[in-house]
């Protein structure tokens, strides 16, 4: 039997107010990356793209984090709002993704004169990328709710193996992409403080849009999921 | 999951089941043996005889092939099952689950060693491979072949009753098995060019991989055999 009276997430409560309070803290890290912060020594204006790569690479990970634990949360209590979490989540965080590479191919182009090079990150990225959209095609071919639950879950906590790989590739392998500065293994942030400042401004404003888009996906899914229901009974 | 825990026997029950349904009818592993054979022979064509033996372009070769292998043994193995209804059988017994996978898991894993080791044979033979090291050469390629089943297996437990099948499976399995794919040619390289210290690396990695999916898909695939 499936359970349908989950308690409310958070986000659903906040939803109204998740999009205007995402969109007014892009702006500012908006006006932060294009006006504030300063220009690099080295690569000049071309490195402002990192406040959008470094974002959307955080918001990769945790939105397939999400989906690792909503999976499990779902394995382990049955409850559909877990599943409709982990399939938002899943979306939202391939949407993140793609957006991910193509604004690293962007960057790549002027620094490294190509808009694509065989680099351990991005070939890891790019199989992270076709591991969670075989993740949604899994549950798009799936017609049974807690079938297609199950076995999208059982995949969200296996794929969540492959995050690792692509952030400490650069490491393992030999890589032309620079190394970790805001995440690292040892020490603290090698960034200049303005630009960290920066940074951490535009973190925060993605992952309010991430939130809020995450808020309306999951909206959207609860409604689907009580329409399978009603139907069926 | 099914409540009784899984015993050895019963894994091995399995295992021992599905191969004796793979010796009575061949064909996944006619099938894979015929592919692997022609993929080498299509590499000599495709890269010329110098460049085919190349330590680096020979292995990585003879790994996609296996990889290719293993899915299609996979595929047949459960085709079979599902053709007979056999597979509610063996899910109905107490622990049944759990020793699907895993005696599936053993199984495929004798029958890819099988692939791999035919395969292997005809790339040493057919190209001339001159072989360095040839205990790390085994090492690796007897642990890459346990590292790929768990995986498969896996793909295929998801994708049971599942449309597009046949398409899904490899695009679920193969993104996963990307760092043993790659362990393993780099380590079989590394054999076959005589650096030591790399085959033990990527044998390592290779093992690490091994385990990790095999006690992830242990833990939480049965959950999804229905």
């Amino acid at each position: 039997m499936i359970e349908t009276t989950a308690a409310p997430f958070p986000t659903l409560r906040l939803r109204p107010w998740l999009a205007p309070v995402a969109l007014a803290a892009a702006a500012v890290g908006t006006y932060m990356a294009l006006f504030w912060a300063p220009t690099d020594a080295v690569q000049g204006e071309v490195y402002r793209i990192i406040y959008v790569h470094v974002p959307l690479a955080w918001l990769s990970y945790l939105a397939f984090v999400v989906v690792f634990l909503a999976s499990i949360g779902w394995l382990w209590s049955r409850r559909p709002w877990f599943d409709a979490l982990a399939v938002s989540s899943a979306e939202v965080g391939v949407l993140f993704t793609g957006l991910f590479i193509v604004a690293g191919s962007i960057w790549a182009k002027p620094t490294w004169g190509v808009w694509w090079t065989w680099d351990p990150r991005l070939v890891t990225t790019s199989v992270m990328f076709v591991m969670y959209l075989g993740y949604l095609l899994l549950r798009s071919l799936s017609t049974d709710f807690q079938r297609r639950a199950t076995r999208a879950a059982v995949l969200g906590v296996i794929a969540v193996v492959d995050i690792p790989i692509v952030h400490l590739s650069v490491i393992w392998m030999n890589s032309i992409h620079q190394l970790p500065t805001v995440l690292r293994m040892t020490g603290g942030p090698t960034l200049d403080p303005t630009m960290g400042l920066t940074l951490g401004v535009n973190v925060v404003a993605f992952t309010l849009v991430y939130l809020a888009l995450l808020g309306e996906r999951m909206h959207i899914e609860r409604a689907r999921q009580r329409l399978v229901l009603e139907r069926r009974s | 999951m099914s409540g009784e825990p899984v015993t050895l026997g019963k894994i091995v029950l399995v295992a021992l089941r599905e191969l004796f349904a793979e010796r009575r009818h061949p064909d996944g592993l006619a099938a894979a043996l015929t592919f692997t054979g022609m993929l080498v022979l299509l590499e000599s064509l495709a890269f010329g005889p110098g460049r085919a033996r190349e330590p680096a372009t020979a292995s990585a070769v003879f790994w996609i092939a296996v990889v290719f292998a293993a899915s299609l043994v996979t595929m047949r193995s459960f085709d079979r099952e599902l053709e007979d209804d056999a597979i509610d059988a063996v899910i109905a017994l107490p622990g049944g689950r759990e020793a699907l996978y895993a005696g599936k898991v053993l199984a495929i894993a004798v029958v890819v060693a099988v692939v791999a080791i035919a395969a292997g044979a005809l790339s040493i033979l057919l190209l001339d491979l001159g072989i360095a090291l040839p205990g790390h050469l085994v090492l690796v390629g007897a642990l890459g072949v346990v590292a790929l089943p768990p995986v498969v297996v896996l793909a295929n437990v998801l994708t049971l009753r599942v449309r597009a099948r046949v398409a899904l499976v490899p695009i679920l399995a193969f993104p996963i098995l990307v760092p043993q794919l790659l362990a393993a040619t780099q380590g079989a390289a590394a054999a076959l060019s005589g650096d030591a210290a790399a085959a033990l690396g990527w044998s390592g990695l290779l093992a690490a991989f091994a385990l990790v999916y095999a006690v992830l898909g242990l833990t939480i695939v049965p959950a999804a055999i229905e």
